[in-house]
Order: C-alpha cells, then sequence, then structure tokens
C-alpha cells in the first residue's frame, strides 16, 4: 500500500447518528468512508469497491451484523472486520470473533480507543498482504515439474529460462500439451524482478470472444447487459507483475488487434469505457500450435506473433527426451509419497522399463498422472508394473498367446514396439538389443506397424 | 472547495455555562494574538441551552454546535456583526454524543461556530492541581484547531503540526501551537498572525 492511497472504510449501521458520527470522524483524518443504513447495501458496495475496513452493527433489522460479517468472509475474504456492539450484547461481539472478527468495540466509543484499534487494524491488513505476497512468491519459486530434467534438451530450456526471466523481454513459450508450459511461465517470473506482484493467468482458448475481452480488458459498470458493476480487466491486474496468456493461438482476430494494441501501447482501455489506464505488465505467452503456420495461413496476425516472438522457449516432447522420464517419475513418486506420507517408495525395474519404453503422448502431465494413481491405487513401497496404467489396458497392445519362448518373444516385441510407438531406436533400447537384431525379430514374426497411430 | 467561501474574516467568542470571565478573556488574548482577525469577547447573559447526551451527564456536542452555528448566523448579518463571523463557543462542561465518549472540540468545515470544552483540558479533571494559564493554553489551540477545520482543513500526520488528531490531553501538549508548512499553506490569507 502506497503512501498516498486513502484507507478505506465502509461503516454498516441502521442509526444515522452513528453514520453520522462515524462518517465524519473519519473523513478527517484523511479516510475515504462509505456509510450504508443496511447489509443488502453493503453487499452491493462490497461487490462494486474495495474496502481495507469494516465496521459493521451488530443489531441491525434484516440481516444482523454477523450474518452480514458471514457473508462478507465469503464475498470479500481480505476485508478486516470490526464490529460493533451496545453494552449488552458482548456476547454477540464474542461470537462474532470466534467468527473471524479482527475485533469490536462498544458504543460509545472512547475516540482514543477507537483510533488505536483502526491504526491496528490498519497496520494488520497491510501485514497480511505483505506475508500473502511473501508465500505466493516462495510457492513461485520452488522447483518446478516441467524444469526437471537432465537432457540436452531441457538443459537448453533451463539456460534460456535462467537469461530471459530477470529481463522484462516478452517470452513465447511453445510445446505440446502437457509439456508444462504454465510451469515455464511461473519460472520466469519467479526468477524476475517482478517476483513480489501478481502473476495473472489467462487461459484464452477456454473462453468466448466477448467474455475474453472484459476478462482481458476489464469493462465499466453497463458496458453490456449483466454488466451490473466494472471489473478490472487482468492486464490491470497485473500491473506491476506478469501476465500469462496461454493458448494464445486460440485468440479471434478482432481480440488479436486489441493485444497488439495493448501490447504496443501498455495501457488498457475498458471495455464501454474511454479513458486508457496505464499498466505495467511483462507479457509470457504460450501455445501448442504452429503459430508460424498460422501466420502464413492469415489465422494469426503476423504484428502480433512478432509482438511475441521475441523471445521463444520450445518444450520438446518426453518421447523426444527419454532420458529425463527416470528422473522425472522419481521426481513425482517423491512427492506424492510425501504427500501421502509414505517411506522408502521405488520403482521395481519392470516398471522403469515399462515407463521408458512408454510413448507419453499425454507428455509430463500423462507420467505426473499415472505416478499419482500408481501411488494411489497401487501397493507401495514398491512401485510395479502393474501398478501403471498403461502396461495392462494400452489400447493395442497385442496380448502375449501360447507358452512357447516364440510366442511369448513375439508377444513381447509387439508391445514394446505398440508401447514406443514403432520407434526402432527406442525400441531396441528398451529390449537390450540393436537395431538390425530387432528389423530381424521384426521380419521373421511378419510384425507389422498399425496403419495409424 | 473554495477557501474564500468558507473564510473566516473576525471571531466573536462566548462562554457557554459557567465559564470565569478570566479565562474566557485570556482565550480571547491568546487567540488573538495567534491569528490576524479581529477577536472579541462577547458579554451575554442569555443561556445556551443544550439537551444532555442519554444516561450522561454531558452535553450533546451536535446539538451544542448546531445550537451556536443557529446564533452565529446573526453574527453574520450588518449590523450587529460581519459577514464571515465565526462565533466560538467556551463550554464548561464535558460534552460527547451518542456514539464518541467525549470530544474536545467540534466543528464542520465551512460552518459558522465553534465549540471547545475546557472540562477535559483542566487538570483538575485528572485529579491534578488546577492550572488556568495550562488550561487556557490549550483551549486557545483547541480553538484554533477547530477554526481551521472551519476554514477547510482536515488531520495531519506530522507529529508537531497543530492538525494532528488528538484524542487526549497529553497528545494535545505533544503537538504544539503551530501548524506545519503544508496545512499553514492551506490557510486562507490573513487567517495567521504576522
Ligand atoms: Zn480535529
Ligand atoms: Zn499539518
Amino acid at each position: 500500500m502506497t503512501a498516498a492511497e486513502p484507507f478505506r472504510i465502509l461503516v454498516v449501521d441502521d442509526e444515522t447518528i452513528v453514520r453520522e458520527s462515524l462518517g465524519g470522524w473519519f473523513r478527517e483524518d484523511g479516510c475515504k468512508v462509505d456509510c450504508v443504513p443496511s447489509s443488502r447495501e453493503a453487499l452491493r458496495l462490497v461487490a462494486e469497491n474495495r474496502y481495507d475496513l469494516a465496521l459493521l452493527d451488530v443489531k441491525m433489522p434484516g440481516m444482523d451484523g454477523l450474518e452480514l460479517q458471514a457473508r462478507l468472509a465469503e464475498a470479500a475474504p481480505d476485508l478486516t472486520i470490526i464490529i460493533m456492539t451496545a453494552y449488552a450484547s458482548v456476547d454477540t461481539a464474542v461470537r462474532a470473533l470466534k467468527q473471524g472478527a479482527y475485533d469490536y468495540i462498544v458504543k460509545p466509543f472512547d475516540p482514543d480507543d477507537l483510533s488505536h484499534l483502526v491504526r491496528r487494524a490498519q497496520e494488520h491488513r497491510s501485514l497480511r498482504s505483505e506475508n500473502r505476497r511473501l508465500r505466493e512468491s516462495l510457492e513461485a519459486v520452488a522447483t518446478p515439474e516441467s524444469i526437471v530434467g537432465t537432457s540436452p534438451q531441457m538443459r537448453r530450456v533451463q539456460e534460456l529460462i535462467a537469461s530471459v526471466a530477470p529481463t522484462d523481454a516478452t517470452v513465447l513459450v511453445t510445446g505440446k500439451s502437457g509439456t508444462g508450459k504454465e510451469l515455464v511461465a511461473k519460472a520466469i517470473h519467479a526468477g524476475s524482478p517482478r517476483r513480489l506482484n501478481a502473476l495473472v493467468t489467462v487461459h484464452c482458448g477456454a473462453l468466448a470472444e466477448g467474455v475474453l475481452e472484459s476478462e482481458l480488458f476489464g469493462h465499466e459498470k453497463g458496458a453490456f447487459t449483466g454488466a451490473a458493476y466494472h471489473h478490472k480487466g487482468k492486464f490491470e491486474q497485473a500491473d506491476g507483475g506478469t501476465i500469462f496468456l496461454d493458448e494464445i493461438g486460440e485468440v479471434s482476430p478482432r481480440v488479436q488487434v486489441e493485444l497488439l494494441r495493448v501490447l504496443e501501447e501498455k495501457t488498457v482501455t475498458r471495455v464501454g469505457g474511454k479513458q486508457p489506464v496505464p499498466t505495467d505488465f511483462r507479457v509470457v505467452a504460450a501455445t501448442n500450435r504452429d503459430l508460424e503456420s498460422m501466420v502464413k495461413e492469415g489465422k494469426f496476425r503476423e504484428d502480433l506473433w512478432w509482438r511475441l516472438n521475441v523471445v521463444t522457449i520450445l518444450i520438446p516432447p518426453l518421447s523426444d527426451r527419454p532420458d529425463d522420464i527416470e528422473p522425472l517419475a522419481r521426481h513425482f513418486l517423491d512427492r506424492f509419497a510425501r504427500q501421502m506420507n509414505l517411506k522408502d517408495v521405488s520403482f521395481s525395474p519392470e516398471a522403469i522399463v515399462a515407463l521408458k519404453a512408454h510413448p507419453w503422448p499425454g507428455n509430463v502431465r500423462e507420467l505426473q498422472n499415472a505416478i499419482e494413481r500408481a501411488v494411489v491405487l497401487g501397493k507401495p513401497p514398491v512401485i510395479r508394473m502393474d501398478d501403471l496404467p498403461f502396461s495392462v489396458t494400452h489400447g493395442g497392445a497385442p496380448r502375449i498367446t501360447g507358452r512357447k519362448l516364440e510366442d511369448v518373444e513375439r508377444g513381447h516385441i509387439a508391445a514394446v514396439l505398440s508401447e514406443t510407438n514403432w520407434n526402432i531406436t527406442r525400441a531396441a533400447d528398451v529390449l537390450g538389443v540393436d537395431r538390425g537384431t530387432l528389423y530381424n525379430k521384426i521380419q521373421r514374426y511378419k510384425l507389422e506397424r498399425p496403419a495409424s497411430v | 472547495m473554495s477557501p474564500s467561501a468558507l473564510s473566516p474574516s473576525a471571531l466573536a467568542f462566548r462562554a457557554v455555562g459557567a465559564i470565569a470571565q478570566p479565562l474566557l478573556r485570556d482565550v480571547v488574548t491568546r487567540v488573538s494574538r495567534m491569528v490576524g482577525l479581529p477577536c472579541r469577547a462577547l458579554a451575554l447573559d442569555d443561556e445556551v441551552r443544550t439537551a444532555s447526551v442519554v444516561g450522561r451527564k454531558q452535553w450533546d456536542a451536535d446539538r451544542l454546535l448546531a445550537e451556536l452555528e443557529m446564533r452565529a448566523e446573526a453574527l453574520a448579518v450588518p449590523p450587529i456583526g460581519a459577514p464571515g463571523t465565526v462565533l466560538v463557543g467556551l463550554a464548561a462542561e464535558d460534552m460527547g454524543n451518542a456514539i464518541f465518549t467525549h470530544f474536545f472540540g467540534r466543528a464542520r468545515i465551512g460552518g459558522g461556530a465553534v465549540v471547545v470544552s475546557v472540562a477535559r483540558l483542566s487538570p483538575t479533571f485528572y485529579g491534578m492541581p488546577d492550572d488556568p494559564d495550562l488550561t487556557a493554553r490549550r483551549a486557545s489551540l483547541e480553538v484554533l484547531h477547530e477554526l481551521a477545520h472551519v476554514a477547510g482543513l482536515r488531520h495531519c500526520t506530522l507529529p508537531n503540526c497543530l492538525m494532528r488528531l488528538a484524542h487526549n490531553v497529553e497528545a494535545i501538549d505533544l503537538r504544539g501551537g503551530a501548524f506545519c508548512a503544508e496545512c499553514a499553506s492551506r490557510l486562507p490569507r490573513h487567517f495567521l498572525a504576522g
């Protein structure tokens, strides 16, 4: 909170004298005050404005102070609440405290006491928001899984993140779905001087055009049907921090034009508004689409692409970096075991082989889900091949039929080929033979690659 | 806010309740040294009647102020008085309202009157020996603080400024007797002496 920002107070009391007295008193003290006679009006104002402190009278006709307190706890969890009560209802005030009120004060107020109480609430509030910011930034700094890995490709990704994070450069993160693009955005934000401010994420592909516009740029009250209150957009929320535009390839041509303008001018005009609001943000965008070919096809604006494509970080799919599978699997195993309070959990050697052989079309996310499932449904401390979802139900994996050694070998090779998506190099690696030997066996057993995989 | 519209041009002091005349004169003298406005003491024998706060031996500060503002209107009209004359009531009794236990002084921005109660300004209220000089000094500074509110000023956060909020006598004594440069610059011309 900057010194110039006034402390905003909401007074809710059905008695005119209380509203007038407190309103005048706080105003003289340089606070911004709104005074309303009912809980209903208080809820309306809270939906519309941000307050630092609310003083609620316990006894009011209609919804009383305690019920209002409960509703405010949901509507504005950050709001500091002080309950005002007459001497007779101190028990009620104690209930309010148990319900999470900051304090209560008995009428009539000693100006000295009220003044101290408000000062304390002010300090408490700034401490609390400072703590939250610190906690969030610490969470963001915790090792993101996407960056686990020792393959040369991931080393390159790690180096790029480390060198670009401290700058203000726009970053475009590309990669198949499930590769962990959002985690890369988090790592960039966490490594930047903006880390104590917000990282604001927008999943552009999930929202209809109109909704996306007001989500990104905000809107003024009455900008469209249903816009009952003004709303701060994500760009404004990211002021001082980073905005992460996920699935940027899904944005409509109209929103692309507006995005380009905001990125160039660093100001946002709310939908239905006239006044451009300057905001200081850094952009990290992500997509699983090939933006360059979309530009060639005229589906994505070239000027916007150039704006976004200052630094590109490509996260390779897991199947391109099999060396990372085992460290990632162990990383997730440790994490889920810790969450479930299990000790000395490990993979059986066959499970490791199966993990390495799997093509992981769903990338890191699929691997994470598989390990979580195995820890929950399997029989730890040892995770066996049977505990992995694909070893039993992998679609298209031929069953081993017959008891002859030949049949078993044929079935096993077919299964590994299926699991590696007929990647001969990897299948040979998993089987422990060279590629020539594997080709010979494929011909000998007349194994055929399925028409479409 | 246009300062000229609220700018006080003269001050008329009167006792409210059992205020000793020497105390009233002392306060008038002190205030007249600090402000650049003509000051005079009204020798009136009419009682200012006002309600007490329900259940307390206290005058209702809001009603008292409203009563004085009403009387100030007459003072603002020639030939009785001059436009912009502010009525300063020095009250003997303690005052408060339904919401606050007490007030040292009361005024509204742009209002025609201020009221300051000497009850809690006297050391006798805190069980100490009487000190009329100290009481008069505190009362004069409270009057000046309230007059600055009339002239449009709000509270100031600087520790040594007269416009700092003070809820007890220690705070009144600590903040001293002068406006900070910023507050002084916001006051209308001629408000301050010199
Ligand atoms: Zn004041
Ligand atoms: Zn000041």
